[in-house]
């Protein structure tokens, strides 16, 4: 027996050893290939541009594809060209024109044409595919040709940002018309065919999408000999891979908390740039707050909550700073951006003023009110974020504050005809002021919270057919400051594009802007 | 004998037959529960983004505000056309879901099924052969412990002593980035397609990726079989045909390892059958810690998404697995144990 059990011990100490000694401690082990290995917790729906309306697949499509005109990198935000030379209104802002770059090829030779141009944008139209990316170009009539090499936009109604529309995500993608069929989405696991600095060489659904270099393409060469992009479920898990030196780069999305992990290990740098995406808390107001019976269709409730918004206390305490407050629902750094809020109501939160207000128009208090919030969609800190939200309005001892959350998919089907008071967040279609305001305030937005103000949907209406970009920027300017004073959102905190990368990665500060665009083809190793 | 095995064909048509009403109402319930359940796939993909006119068009685009009934005899006419659907959220076709995601989850649940098997049946015997003594405690503490512990605990654990703090394996995926961009798959089953290629670092980095997760599941259902091995072996050790051995001067090691431990395996084969329900709702969690591609994490993200064709095409798949791994376990259980009468 006693042989026995230590032949066994002996044994057991033989296999470790031996597992120690083929694993080994584990180093980078894509340090020697100049494969950009990235990390990303995004998901990928429909490949096809006419097919997708979220941000991992058109991270996937800025990788295959061009746009007619692109925005960013870096401070260069309006829209310049890319497959287009120029483009410029013809009489009147409902008709754009667009001159096409010449001796452009798509990844299998074909050659680019206003045909392909023409196609791209009948059949998002036509397929009116369920993702809804169609929507974003509601408000365009039809394409036609003049020659190989221009195109003209024929819109409903006058849109001076038609442009800045074109540079958005999977809708204004070009495709090559012997490729992609008329009329229904080409699976994501067939070849994928554009003028983009990429090929998708392998695409596995949920795990992996592997690039090589377009040997067509127009432009400069990528910095690297291709990408993978790994998918994670979780930013930990994601992070663990960083770590151990599993993949070289991981953008999109680190919890606050691993990021804060991430910021002290010496074998990774954390890169943040400047972003587009903001959170804000929905009221409802007028009749839709009636019917439901919640307080806020009182505007002195609503410019209390906005007195006492906590914004700073969030910005440190729940995202340790990888989050500025915001003032204003157009995010910071772009044209016609104002501190509505910080005018109105202050930087930092009131409670006398928010008293003052209440008192005034003769609201008694404590104000029992129920916010709603959803916990994983916008990331693991929405629970803490709320807290602090209810911990700050109950400490002024004007509110008292009940907490419900529900998951996204219950959570959003419903929005403000059952919810009062909830939080949303946003990210941009194209980085421009305007879709920062249309999508909220103009009458039939998708929040459903009762907001209907004539006054906001004539300056909407104004904005889009102003002829300068001096007078638009100067009603953007009217509209937040309306915004801000009836108050039926609050918007509180702005994003920062964060990426983390081994310290032999090269280059992610150019990509890194309001676009929220990570452009591979800049990154080298 | 012929009277045997008329019970015996009898018995495999009753049970072939009870598959159809089985999966009939699994699907009904699933179908049911998806739609009752609040919210639904297109809000869940665009709301908050676009206008509820959009969300309503879609919605009537797909059918979805069609009559309950009206969508639940288009799917089950679907399915007797062998067409699983696609999934609305990715439009996968849910066949290539099976095939693609359920090599992967196969690769992992067949070998946690053997760590099970090994761990379960080694501590079992040993626990049951030196009853009441510091290794049968030993096992059985373990057994419990290795049974009650969550399975994506055990896993973080893992993760953590062999991924982090020894570095010796990987945390996550079922193979590194490299080798999953550049190996041929032909079967989805990483192993399988290595050896095919005959690339021996793939099958390496593949196995390496293994260990963690196959370790993980197998320990907590191995803890299962321990209790069950040890009492079984202990009854076994009580027979009488034991005690005979022993009376004629056979050895006790002969006594334990070839008459009674043999003999003591039986029921442990029919229990092993089973526990395959145990093995694929731990194989889902698992594939969530360790961010493995297969079936399981798949249901997770449609289900989160309220992806009504991804769930049900997937949840059919597993009560099919389940059945079919009970059926085939009875089967041989009736045809090797002629005690068994029907």
């Amino acid at each position: 027996m006693k042989r026995r059990l230590r032949f066994v011990l002996a044994a057991a100490g033989v296999a470790v050893a031996a597992l120690w000694a083929v694993t080994g401690a584990t180093a980078r082990t894509t340090s020697s290939s100049s494969i950009l290995i990235d990390g990303s917790t995004e998901t990928v729906t429909n490949i096809d541009p006419a097919g997708n309306y979220d941000y991992g697949t058109a991270t996937v499509d800025y990788m295959i594809f061009n746009r007619l005109l692109a925005s960013g990198p870096g401070t260069n935000l309006a829209p310049h060209p890319e497959l287009a030379t120029k483009c410029s209104s013809v009489g009147g802002l409902a008709t754009w024109a667009c001159d096409l770059r010449k001796g452009v090829e798509f990844s299998n030779g074909d050659p680019f044409t206003s045909t392909d141009v023409k196609f791209s944008f009948d059949r998002t139209i036509k397929i009116k595919d369920p993702s809804g990316i169609s929507s974003l170009i509601s408000n365009l009539k039809s394409v036609t040709t003049s020659g190989p090499y221009r195109v003209v936009f024929h819109l409903g109604h006058p849109q001076s940002t038609w442009p800045n529309v074109l540079t958005t995500t999977s809708g204004s993608m070009i495709v090559d018309h012997k490729v992609y069929p008329a009329d229904k989405i080409l699976p994501s696991t067939s070849p994928q065919v554009g003028t983009g600095p990429y090929i998708l060489s392998k695409y596995t659904p949920g795990q992996q999408a592997v690039f090589t270099p377009n040997p067509h393409y127009w432009g400069p060469k990528p910095a690297n000999g291709g990408v993978i992009i790994n998918y994670y479920k979780e930013s930990s898990t994601m992070k663990l891979a960083l770590e151990k030196g599993e993949i070289d780069m991981a953008f999109d999305a680190f919890a606050p908390n691993d990021l804060t992990s991430l910021q002290k290990e010496k074998s990774v740098t954390v890169y943040v740039g400047a972003g587009a995406g903001i959170r804000y808390l929905v009221m409802d107001v007028g009749a839709q707050a009636k019917k439901l019976g919640v307080p806020t269709d009182n505007l002195a409730v609503r410019q209390a909550i906005a007195y006492l918004m906590p914004r700073q206390d969030i910005a440190t305490r729940v995202y340790h700073g990888q989050v500025k407050p915001l003032y204003s629902m157009v995010a910071a750094g772009l044209p016609g951006h104002i501190d509505a809020f910080k005018t109105v109501y202050g930087a930092a939160p009131n409670p006398a003023k928010a008293k003052a207000v209440l008192q005034q128009a003769g609201v008694s208090t404590p104000i029992a009110l129920t916010i709603w919030y959803t916990p994983s969609h916008y990331g693991p800190a929405s629970a803490d974020e709320f807290a602090e939200i209810q911990r700050a309005l109950d400490a002024s001892g004007l509110f008292k504050i009940t907490l419900k959350s529900a998951e996204w998919s219950q959570y959003v089907n419903t929005l403000g005809t059952t919810k009062g008071v909830f939080q949303l967040g946003w990210f941009p279609d194209y980085v421009d002021p305007e879709d920062y305001i249309n999508p909220f305030y103009p009458k039939g937005q998708f929040l459903q919270n009762g907001y209907d103000n004539p006054k906001m949907d004539a300056l909407a209406i104004k904005e889009e057919g102003a002829k300068t970009q001096e007078d638009r920027l100067a009603i953007v300017e009217q509209e937040q400051m309306l915004a801000a004073k009836d108050v039926p959102i609050v918007p509180y905190w702005q994003n920062s594009m964060v990426a983390v990368a081994h310290t032999d990665v090269k280059g992610i500060r150019s990509t890194l802007d309001p676009t929220y665009i990570m452009r591979f083809w800049l990154i080298s190793k | 004998m012929s009277g045997s095995s008329t019970s015996l064909k009898t018995y495999a048509l009753t049970r072939l037959a009870l598959v159809v009403p089985m999966v009939l109402i699994l699907l009904t319930l699933v179908f049911l529960l998806m739609r009752v359940a609040p919210g639904n796939p297109i809000a869940a993909a665009l709301g908050g983004h676009v206008a509820p006119s959009v969300i309503k068009q879609i919605t009537h685009q797909l059918g979805y505000d069609k009559p309950l009934y009206v969508q639940y005899g288009n799917y089950l006419w679907g399915i007797l056309h062998g067409n699983l659907g696609k999934t609305i959220t990715d439009r996968r076709p849910v066949s290539s879901i099976i095939v693609e995601n359920g090599g992967a989850t196969l690769e992992l649940t067949v070998a946690a099924g053997l760590v099970a098997i090994v761990v379960g049946v080694v501590v079992g015997l040993l626990a049951g052969r030196f009853r009441d003594s510091w290794i049968d405690v030993g096992g059985r503490l373990f057994g419990i412990v290795a049974y009650a512990m969550p399975v994506f605990f055990l896993g973080f654990l893992g993760q953590l002593l062999f991924g982090v703090w020894l570095g010796w394996l990987p945390t996550s995926g079922q193979a590194s980035p490299i080798t999953q961009a550049f190996l041929p798959i032909h079967t989805h089953i990483l192993i399988i397609d290595a050896i095919w290629a005959h690339n021996w670092g793939a099958l390496w980095d593949v196995i390496k990726h293994l260990i963690l997760p196959a370790t993980t599941l197998g320990i907590v259902i191995g803890g299962v079989f321990i209790r069950l091995v040890r009492v079984n072996v202990i009854r076994s050790l009580k027979d009488d045909y034991v005690e005979a051995a022993r009376a004629r001067g056979i050895g006790e090691r002969s006594v334990v390892y070839r008459h009674a431990f043999r003999n003591a395996l039986v029921p442990v084969v029919t229990i092993v059958g089973l526990q395959m329900a145990l093995l694929l709702g731990g194989a889902i969690l698992t594939e969530e810690t360790f961010n493995w591609p297969g079936i399981g994490s798949t249901l997770v993200t449609y289900l989160e998404n309220r992806d009504y064709a991804g769930v049900q095409g997937i949840v059919v798949v597993f009560a099919l697995a389940v059945v079919v791994a009970s059926l085939v376990i009875d089967f041989v259980n009736a045809f090797v144990d002629p005690r068994i009468r029907y």
